[in-house]
C-alpha cells in the first residue's frame, strides 16, 4: 500500500520547515545560525510555490521560485560580507553582544 | 513590450551602474565629483524622463493580457517623482557627509540609485512578484547602505539588525505570496481584484494576505513590526537613514495602497479596526517612547515611526480622500524629514556625538541651519503654516464622520490627536536645543556649502509651500488616487466577527 502525496502533504511539510526556519531564527544566538535559519524560511516557501505550482496546473509559481533563489543568493552575499566585518570589528557573531545602540 | 514605459528606470540604472564604473577610473581626490554628476543625472531625469499618466499602461505583459506586472498609472508617476526628488536631495545632503564615507563615497551614490530604482520600480508594481523584486531590490541595498561606515560598531550593528529583521520580514512576504499565488492562483493585482469576492472566505488567502501585509508594515515601521527602527535610524550614517525614512517608507505606502485599494478592497474593508487599532497604538508607541531620546536620530527614529502611524491613518479612512491626504502628508514628510537630516547630517560631519547637545548654540553657530532645523520640527509638530499641519488635517478630516458613528474609530481618533500633543514637547525639544542649549563650548561658525543650501532651500521652500498654498498638490494627489478603489464597510452586519 502506498500513499499518494498531495497538496496538503507538501504543504504541511513547508510550513513545518517555515516554522523550523522562524525558531532558529528566534531560538538561536549565533548569526549564522540565525541566517541559516532564514535560508530555510525562504526555502519552504519556495516548496510551497512549486507545489500549488504542480497542483493548480500553473506555471508561474515556478517562475517566482527564481526570483526568490536569486533573491536569496544577493541577501546572502550581502548578509555574510557584513557577519566578516563584524567579526573583524568585535570577534564576535552573537547576537548578544550587539548592544552598542541603546536608548 | 514598449520600453518606453520603463525609460525612467533604465536611465537611472544606467547612471548607477556609470557612477560605479567612474569611479575606477577617477582619481581619489576627484571622486566628490561624482556626487555632483549623481545629482545632476537625478535632476535631468526628474525634469525631462518624468511624463503625465494621459492614460493606465501596462508593461511585462503576457501577449494579449491586458494586464501586466508593470503599471504606469497617475498614482505611479506621482511616487516616481517623489522618489526621484527625495534622491536628489538625499544625494545633496551626502555630497556634505562625503568626507566621513571615505574614498568609498561613490559607491555610496550608486547604492542610492539602485535603491532609488527598486522605489521606482515598487511605485509601479502591479504584481506581487514585482512587489517583491522591487521591495527586495531597496531592503539589500539599504542593508549595505546602513552597514556603510565599517569603522562604526553602531553602523554595522545597523545593517545586522537590518539584514536579519528585513530578511524575517521578507521569508513572511514570500510565503504569504505563495499562500495568495496557491489561493487565488494568481499574483496579478488586477486578477485578484476579479476573485476577491470568492477568496474573502478563503482561510490561505486570508493568512497569505497577512503575511504579505507584514512584510510591507515592516518595511512602513508599523507596530508590531517597528522595533528595528530605532536601532537602525542610530546607528546608520545620516544620509542613509534620511534616504531610508522617506524613500523606504513611501515605497511601503505606495504598495499598501496598491495592495489594498487595487487588489482587495473588499477585504481591506472588514480590516478597518483592525488597521485603525495598529495606526493608533503605532502613533502612541512613536510619540511617547520619543520623549526620553537623547540622540536626534533615534528621536527621528521614533518620530518616524509615529509617522508612519498617521500614514496608516489615511488607509483606515477605505476611501479616495483618506488616499490623497495618505500622498499630501507623504509629500510633506519628504521635505521636513529631508530638510531636518540635511541640518543634522552637517553637523553630524564634524562631530561623532549625536547628542541633541551637540545642537547647542547651533543659532550662534549658523543661524540658516538653525532656522531650517526649526522649521522642519514646526512642520513635524503639525504647526500651522506648515506642510505637517495641512497633511494631518488632511488624513484626520475624513476619519471625522466615520469616528462619529464607530465609537472605536473615535477613540483612534482620539488616540492620533493625543499623540499630536505628545509630539509637541519632544520636537520642541529639539529646538530648544538649538537655540536657548546651555553650556556651549565651541562657537565656531559652521559653513555651509552651496549643496547644503540648495537642499535645505528646497526642504523649507517644500514646507511652506505645501503648508501655505496647498491646492497645488491636493489638486495633483486627487487624480493620482482616482486608480485605486478603496470600498466602505458594509454597515455593522456582524460587530462580533471582527
Amino acid at each position: 500500500m502506498s500513499i499518494q502525496a498531495g497538496l496538503g502533504h507538501y504543504l504541511v511539510v513547508s510550513a513545518l520547515l517555515f516554522c523550523l526556519g522562524l525558531l532558529g531564527v528566534v531560538a538561536r544566538r549565533n548569526l549564522l545560525v540565525i541566517y541559516m535559519g532564514l535560508e530555510l524560511m525562504l526555502n519552504s516557501a519556495n516548496l510551497a510555490l512549486v507545489a500549488f505550482s504542480r497542483f493548480n496546473n500553473n506555471l508561474n509559481g515556478q517562475v517566482m521560485v527564481f526570483f526568490v533563489i536569486t533573491v536569496a543568493a544577493a541577501e546572502v552575499a550581502v548578509g555574510l560580507a557584513l557577519i566578516v566585518a563584524l567579526y573583524r570589528r568585535r570577534q564576535t557573531a552573537h547576537v548578544e553582544d550587539l548592544v552598542s545602540l541603546k536608548l | 513590450m514598449n520600453s518606453s514605459l520603463i525609460i525612467v528606470e533604465i536611465l537611472v540604472a544606467l547612471l548607477g551602474l556609470g557612477v560605479l564604473l567612474a569611479d575606477l577610473w577617477l582619481p581619489v581626490e576627484r571622486r566628490r565629483l561624482l556626487g555632483w554628476v549623481a545629482a545632476a543625472g537625478v535632476a535631468v531625469v526628474f525634469f525631462v524622463g518624468m511624463k503625465d499618466a494621459a492614460e493606465v499602461a501596462y508593461a511585462f505583459a503576457a501577449p494579449g493580457a491586458k494586464t501586466g506586472m508593470y503599471v504606469l498609472d497617475g498614482l505611479a508617476v506621482f511616487f516616481k517623482q517623489f522618489f526621484l526628488l527625495a534622491a536628489l536631495l538625499v544625494i545633496l545632503m551626502t555630497t556634505e557627509y562625503a568626507p566621513k564615507l571615505g574614498s568609498g563615497v561613490s559607491e555610496f551614490y550608486s547604492l542610492v540609485l539602485f535603491a532609488l530604482l527598486g522605489m521606482l520600480f515598487a511605485a509601479s508594481a502591479n504584481d506581487l512578484v514585482l512587489l517583491f523584486a522591487a521591495l527586495e531590490l531597496i531592503t539589500i541595498t539599504f542593508v549595505v547602505l546602513n552597514s556603510f561606515r565599517r569603522d562604526q560598531t553602531a553602523s554595522i550593528e545597523a545593517g545586522v539588525k537590518y539584514l536579519i529583521l528585513g530578511a524575517t520580514a521578507s521569508a513572511f512576504m514570500v510565503f504569504g505570496m505563495a499562500l495568495v499565488f496557491g489561493a487565488a492562483g494568481t499574483t496579478n493585482f488586477n486578477e485578484m481584484a476579479a476573485v476577491q469576492k470568492a477568496m474573502g472566505g478563503s482561510p490561505i488567502f486570508l493568512a497569505g494576505l497577512v503575511m504579505v501585509l507584514a512584510g510591507l508594515f515592516f518595511k512602513m515601521s508599523l507596530v508590531p513590526f517597528q522595533a528595528w527602527a530605532p536601532d537602525v535610524y542610530q546607528g546608520s550614517p545620516a544620509p542613509a537613514t534620511a534616504f531610508l525614512a522617506v524613500g523606504s517608507k513611501a515605497a511601503g505606502v505606495v504598495l499598501l495602497l496598491r495592495l489594498l485599494f487595487g487588489a482587495v478592497p473588499e477585504i481591506a474593508a472588514r480590516w478597518q479596526h483592525v488597521l485603525g487599532g495598529l495606526a493608533a497604538l503605532t502613533i502612541l508607541y512613536g510619540s511617547l517612547c520619543a520623549i526620553p531620546q537623547r540622540s536626534i536620530k533615534r528621536l527621528l527614529g521614533y518620530s518616524s515611526i509615529a509617522n508612519a502611524g498617521y500614514l496608516l491613518l489615511g488607509v483606515v479612512a477605505m476611501s479616495k480622500a483618506g488616499a490623497s491626504g495618505v500622498l499630501f502628508y507623504v509629500s510633506g514628510y519628504l521635505f521636513t524629514v529631508l530638510a531636518a537630516f540635511t541640518v543634522v547630517s552637517v553637523i553630524l560631519a564634524r562631530t561623532e556625538s549625536d547628542d541633541l547637545s551637540s545642537l547647542n548654540g547651533l543659532s550662534q553657530r549658523s543661524p540658516a541651519l538653525a532656522g531650517a532645523l526649526a522649521v522642519a520640527m514646526a512642520s513635524l509638530a503639525g504647526v500651522p503654516p506648515m506642510a505637517g499641519f495641512v497633511g494631518k488635517f488632511l488624513l484626520l478630516k475624513p476619519m471625522v464622520p466615520l469616528a462619529a458613528a464607530d465609537p472605536f474609530l473615535a477613540c483612534v481618533l482620539v488616540a492620533a490627536l493625543v499623540g499630536v500633543v505628545i509630539s509637541m514637547y519632544y520636537y520642541f525639544g529639539i529646538v530648544r536645543a538649538a537655540y536657548w542649549g546651555q553650556g556651549v563650548a565651541d562657537l565656531t561658525p559652521i559653513p555651509t556649502s552651496w549643496a547644503v543650501r540648495v537642499a535645505l532651500l528646497i526642504g523649507v521652500a517644500g514646507i511652506l509651500w505645501l503648508g501655505i498654498l496647498p491646492d497645488a498638490l491636493i489638486q495633483a494627489s486627487t487624480p493620482a488616487v482616482e486608480v485605486l478603489k478603496p470600498q466602505a464597510p458594509v454597515a455593522q452586519q456582524h460587530s462580533g466577527d471582527r
